[in-house]
């Protein structure tokens, strides 16, 4: 892991950046840096971003930290990556961008594409200018969200679980009651929580069998109750990407995404430590399915160029090489054989029965009731 | 008035002449547009409501204080108090440690050391801020050097050993607040050394010459000389700091949270502009009320030393 990227550049000696990539979590430092980049960006209009001409191979992506293999993408051509850390983050900069965000792609989540569009936001897709497309498992296109793939392609998708450190945590965690009642325990105080609304009060509604994409006031209404009053007080952190941060000791516990918990465990490896003092588990007796979509936006200065990187990137060797990197499906046909025996396949590859207890999230009525209930966690777990 | 009394040259360079107020110009529009109508905008929407489903929109049609009901009733009260609490402890800290560098390089140090002090003060800000703060997250993480050390036992710890475990301070309130003394240090050293650079050094000899001694001289002499330099520093490092958030988004995790993460949080990804409004427009009279009550204190000491003195010298 070195800390030359596409769009973070520093100014420190080699040893240094070598420290600094081992130790620090390099991915809050992007998405805070790429926040102060997207205002910029914004800020100009999208002025000077959009590079020259059609032909040449440059792409503005607005997207997820640590989630393209940056020598994948080089050899690609030339694409500056500006980093997000939720989906209604990133809806609020497109929307307050106008269309002239500067940015030619977006990865959102598949339950905001809806909203998204209806925004105004997205191109519409010309798929005769994407052969590959073809490759993709008919699992994961024609999705409930975006039918006929109008705007949107598979990136890869994943789910929701835990990793903890069992020299802190004796129990074993099994479900996600058991998930707070470690919480609230054991790892009171080290325990960390995707920073995302959906993910943390899914926590709440997978523990108790409540379908997590429910509408109902009295199921939000003991969702807040729960969360404000029980585990607020025991979360030491939000974190979208606790994974890296495993090498620190930052937490006992954490709430994490497959892909990221497995390059913590690649990370811990590569530090010479010992993987098997953490333990990962899919979240139970249910759990989030997600999936992350390519999109063109409306005005984007680099069309041809977006189109042709879908392309290439939907190509089974390109996509084993992107799989390899962050640990998740994409999404393509045969693409668990190509991949062949990568590490910790179990945290990419799942079983049909693991899969069938995963469910897709939805935006609907609650959503900002949600917020909400979030907004409330996060400022009681500081005041 | 010039014209009435000028000649026929000079009255010729006053019909040319500008108006004075045409310097102005240019830093008030800059104000106007991107701070007062911003702030004012920010007021308005702080009393309509969000509109959902659509990112961003304020509704307006309907204005109540219900977005600042919410803020005094939910948990956001008690996260600004929070906030206020770490603003000022960390103000008063900063001037607890500047005093004694700004009072060292006003009147202790040569004027060849000086350069070379300020010049230190200022290499800090060579390093991006960003970059600065995330440095810390190296040394208070709980498996980083100084832990390791620190939980060593080596002699040199002086018996400070850890003996529970690594150091626990990352993601912590403890964290945020270190940080932000640490980042907002120059702010209050820079106008206490001028304001104190500014006190003369005749006044200081009479008050000598006249029998006070060094602690008496500081303290009726010099510090009031300084006063308003001590205010300016307490508000450039004050105001800030309660606004700030990336400190606190960096290395406070979920307990170091201020306010300030809070508002970012409801345009962005609440993208409630309504709610961050009222959040904005609370923190805003918070800082106000806590600079009134500080004013206040200095206007009373101001007054109580001022009627101690006048009863000295009436018994003398």
């Amino acid at each position: 892991m070195s800390l030359n990227d596409e769009s973070t550049h520093i100014l420190i000696s080699q040893q240094a950046a070598q420290r600094l990539a081992a130790t620090i979590n390099r991915r809050r430092f992007l998405a805070i840096g790429g926040g102060v980049a997207a205002a910029a960006a914004l800020a100009a209009c999208g002025g000077s971003s959009g590079g020259s001409g059609s032909k040449s191979k440059n792409i503005n992506m607005f997207t997820w930290a640590e989630y393209d293999d940056p020598d994948l993408l080089k050899s690609w051509g030339n694409i500056s990556l500006t980093i997000f850390n939720s989906n209604e983050e990133a809806i609020q900069k497109l929307v307050q961008g106008g269309g002239s965000s500067g940015f030619d792609m977006v990865v959102p989540t598949g339950a905001y594409i809806p909203q998204l569009v209806k925004s105004g936001l997205l191109a519409e897709l010309d798929k005769t200018k994407i052969p590959n497309f073809s490759n993709l498992d008919s699992h994961y296109t024609n999705q409930s969200w975006d039918p006929d793939n109008k705007h949107s392609v598979c990136k890869n998708w994943g789910t929701t679980g835990w990793i903890y450190d069992t020299t802190v945590v004796k129990t074993e965690i099994k479900t996600w009651a058991d998930f707070i009642k470690v919480a609230q325990t054991e790892a009171s105080g080290k325990t960390s929580v995707i920073d995302a609304t959906p993910d943390l009060c899914g926590i709440y509604f997978w523990a108790n069998g409540i379908d997590w994409t429910t509408e109902k006031t009295e199921d939000l209404d003991a969702c807040e109750k729960f969360l404000v009053n029980e585990l607020a007080s025991h979360i030491k952190a939000f974190d979208s990407y606790p994974g890296v941060n495993l090498t620190s000791g930052s937490y006992a516990l954490s709430q994490v995404f497959n892909g990221d918990a497995r390059q913590g465990l690649l990370g811990i490896k590569a530090a010479g430590q010992d993987p098997a003092r953490y333990k990962w588990g899919i979240g139970s007796p249910t759990t989030e399915l997600w999936m992350d979509n390519w999109c063109i936006l409306k005005g984007a200065k680099n069309v041809d160029a977006s189109y042709d990187f879908i392309n290439f990137i939907l190509d089974p060797k390109n996509s084993v090489k992107d799989l390899n990197f962050h640990g998740y499906n994409t999404g393509i046909k045969g693409v668990s054989d190509l991949a062949g025996s990568i590490e910790f396949k179990d945290m990419v590859f799942f079983t049909d029965a693991q899969v069938a207890t995963m469910k897709p999230g939805a935006v609907n009525s609650a959503q900002d009731r949600l917020v909400k209930i979030y907004s409330n966690v996060k400022a009681k777990a500081g005041g | 008035m010039t014209a009435t009394l000028g000649t026929q040259p000079s009255q010729q360079r006053t019909w040319l002449r500008a108006p004075k107020f045409l310097l102005a110009i240019p830093s008030f529009v800059w104000y106007v547009f991107l701070f007062a109508v911003p702030v004012a905008l920010v007021v308005v929407n702080s009393f309509g409501r969000k509109v959902a489903g659509t990112p961003g929109k304020v509704d307006l049609s309907s204005p109540s204080l219900d977005r600042y009901h919410e803020v005094i009733s939910g948990s956001f009260r008690s996260l600004l108090k929070q906030t206020m609490f770490t603003s000022i402890l960390g103000t008063v800290l900063c001037l607890v440690i500047s005093l004694p560098v700004a009072y060292f390089l006003a009147f202790k140090v040569g004027p060849k050391a000086k350069t070379a002090v300020l010049a230190l003060l200022m290499v800090p800000f060579f390093v991006n801020f960003l970059l600065r703060t995330l440095a810390w997250r190296i040394v208070l993480q709980p498996q980083g050097f100084v832990s390791n050390f620190l939980q060593s036992g080596h002699w040199f710890t002086f018996g400070l050993a850890l003996r529970n475990g690594p150091i626990q301070i990352l993601d912590t309130r403890a964290a945020v607040q270190l940080a932000i003394v640490y980042n907002y240090l120059p702010l209050m050293i820079f106008p206490l050394w001028v304001a104190l650079d500014r006190v003369e050094l005749h006044l200081r000899e009479a008050s000598k010459d006249l029998g006070a001694n060094r602690l008496r001289t500081l303290l009726q002499v010099t510090l009031p000389l300084a006063g308003p330099g001590i205010v300016a520093g307490l508000i450039l490092v004050f105001v800030p700091l309660s606004g700030d958030y990336v400190t606190a988004a960096l290395l406070g995790g979920a307990k170091g949270n201020m306010i300030g993460a809070e508002v970012a949080n409801q345009y962005f990804k609440a993208q409630d502009a309504a709610s961050g409004s009222a959040i904005a427009v609370s923190l805003i009279i918070s800082i106000l009320l806590v600079l009134g009550v500080i004013a206040a204190c200095f206007w009373l000491m101001a007054r109580i030393r001022r009627r101690a003195r006048a009863v000295q010298l009436v018994q003398r």
